[in-house]
């Protein structure tokens, strides 16, 4: 059977593409899957830093279109996750050497290869953009609750919805409290407009900013709230769509309620 | 040419005669020597030609286009001279309404534009008059139309009605909260971001944009018929 290969986007920067990519390629490929994460953002790379595989490049993903090595090649294997590759981007080339027709063709090879091949997409909506587009099967919107983020991934979604891709939304950062305060956008605010099929909740985590800057992957770490968000999107993205999303909001609630039933007086319960 | 467009005698060729169009309030002398000056540049042309003196109102002027007819035929040497003919159609405004509600504008093409879907940001649609959103206008998208906007959804985008210049146009929404709304020339910001719950529409008052609840204020209440916008 032929892999997927899912785009990870956002339009807008900084909404944590590069970590969601990182997190859920190493949630997939520790339930058994083949993984490869494709680093899309020529001239910029930063996903090997991510994964704590800076020092182990030695081809790139220019290499492997320019035919100056095999795909083989390139895949740099984790250190700890058995299944996981890393397709790192060229760091000294220009955005445009690779075109969408040179995406197809590599795609093609990656579906044999790998059960999921995610590609991080960098900010923006131009070149690289569209190139890791070209040869999407499935596209993941990664969405901060900032009103700003919220506009640049409509319009992500707009032109995804123009090739004919059908994009699934993952919320990140989200921050129970402030969303309980009425200072941050709910998800349910963020859906409304974006009107797409959410895939995952992520609570803002201080765990994400150790593992990125380490390189350990997140979801090995049982403590980290975010890691476990990411497990349970991978198991929705890997033939379970309709496992319940666990709503951080709710959490609360939930304990409240239990606090309540205990007996215990909360003079902030409405 | 200006000279000619204050003179109280108009003239112009329909079918085979000269339609002269004057002004019965002027005197007849005055009337007179506007005609000279008008025909003597048709030269050869008034010689035996069908006139039609029209005075635009019908009643007492039967002597003034006799007059005015005599003075043409001995002077210019124009042919026939006769009044406009009977309109024949005059029929009266109480059958017009009635073929109207029974036909119920059977041929009226609609020049509204009316599509279903959200209007995402980037996204921009322009209709040649009316444009009709079944759907959800997100913030940054844009819509432009020569006549009304109406959204059934929530407007969050940027609306431009009665462009470029028809200020009667109307914009409205079921949730009413644009970044932006502007009406002919007239641009507006700064509406709260609360929903209010009710359908509300904006439109010129004054030069200035107003936004006011649709249902309360209704403002095509005081039509008497309905008509096409």
């Amino acid at each position: 059977m032929e892999g997927k290969v899912i785009v990870m986007t956002s339009g807008k920067g900084g909404v944590g593409k590069t970590t969601v990519t990182a997190s859920l390629g190493a949630a997939l490929a520790l339930q058994g899957k083949r993984v490869a994460i494709v680093d899309m953002d020529i001239g910029l790379r930063n996903m090997d830093v991510v994964m704590g595989l800076e020092n182990r490049i030695v081809f790139n993903v220019v290499d492997v279109i320019q035919g100056r090595c095999k795909l083989k090649q390139a895949a740099i294997k984790d250190r700890r996750i058995d299944n996981l590759f890393l397709i790192p981007a060229s760091q000294s080339d220009e955005k445009d050497v690779i075109k969408p027709e040179n995406m197809v063709w590599l795609t093609k090879k990656l579906r044999r290869e790998y059960d999921f091949t995610l590609l991080d997409c960098p900010a923006g909506i131009e070149h690289g953009f569209k190139n890791s587009i070209a040869a999407a099967d499935e596209a993941v919107v990664i969405c901060t609750p900032d009103v700003s983020a919220v506009r640049d991934a409509d319009r992500v979604i707009g032109l995804l919805y123009a090739r004919s891709i059908t994009p699934k939304l993952v919320v990140n950062r989200i921050i129970p409290k402030m969303v309980e305060n009425g200072d941050m956008l709910s998800h349910e605010d963020i859906v409304d407009v974006l009107s797409i099929d959410l895939v995952g909740l992520v609570e803002m985590d201080e765990q994400v900013v150790v593992s990125s800057n380490t390189g350990t992957p997140l979801v090995s770490n049982k403590e980290s709230k975010a890691g476990m968000a990411f497990q349970r999107i991978a198991m929705r993205l890997n033939g379970q769509p309709d496992l319940p999303i666990d709503n951080p909001m709710m959490a609360k609630g939930f304990w409240k309620k239990i606090g309540k039933k205990l007996g215990r007086k909360n003079k902030d319960a409405k | 040419m200006n000279s000619n467009n204050n003179l109280p005698v108009k003239l112009k060729g329909v079918g085979d005669s000269l339609w002269v169009t004057v002004d019965p309030s002027q005197p007849v002398d005055r009337l007179q020597d506007a005609l000279i000056q008008t025909f003597e540049r048709l030269k050869h042309l008034a010689i035996n030609a069908r006139v039609i003196i029209d005075p635009g109102v019908s009643e007492n002027c039967d002597q003034l286009v006799n007059e005015l007819g005599v003075f043409l035929k001995d002077r210019f040497q124009v042919g026939q001279v006769s009044r406009p003919p009977e309109k024949k159609n005059s029929v009266s405004k109480e059958r017009i309404r009635h073929q109207d509600l029974g036909n119920a504008w059977h041929h009226y093409r609609s020049e509204a534009l009316m599509i279903a879907g959200r209007v995402r940001s980037g996204q921009k649609i322009a209709a040649k008059k009316h444009l009709i959103i079944m759907g959800d206008l997100n913030p940054g998208a844009e819509v432009v139309a020569g006549g009304d906007i109406l959204v059934m959804g929530t407007l969050s985008g940027k609306a431009q009605a009665g462009q470029p210049d028809n200020e009667g146009a109307i914009i409205m929404a079921l949730q009413f909260r644009p970044t932006q709304v502007q009406i002919g020339g007239i641009v507006a910001a700064g509406f709260s971001a609360e929903a209010t719950g009710t359908p509300e529409f904006a439109y010129i008052e004054n030069q200035a944009i107003v936004v006011d609840d649709y249902l309360k204020k209704n403002p095509f209440r005081q039509l008497t018929w309905p008509e096409v916008r």
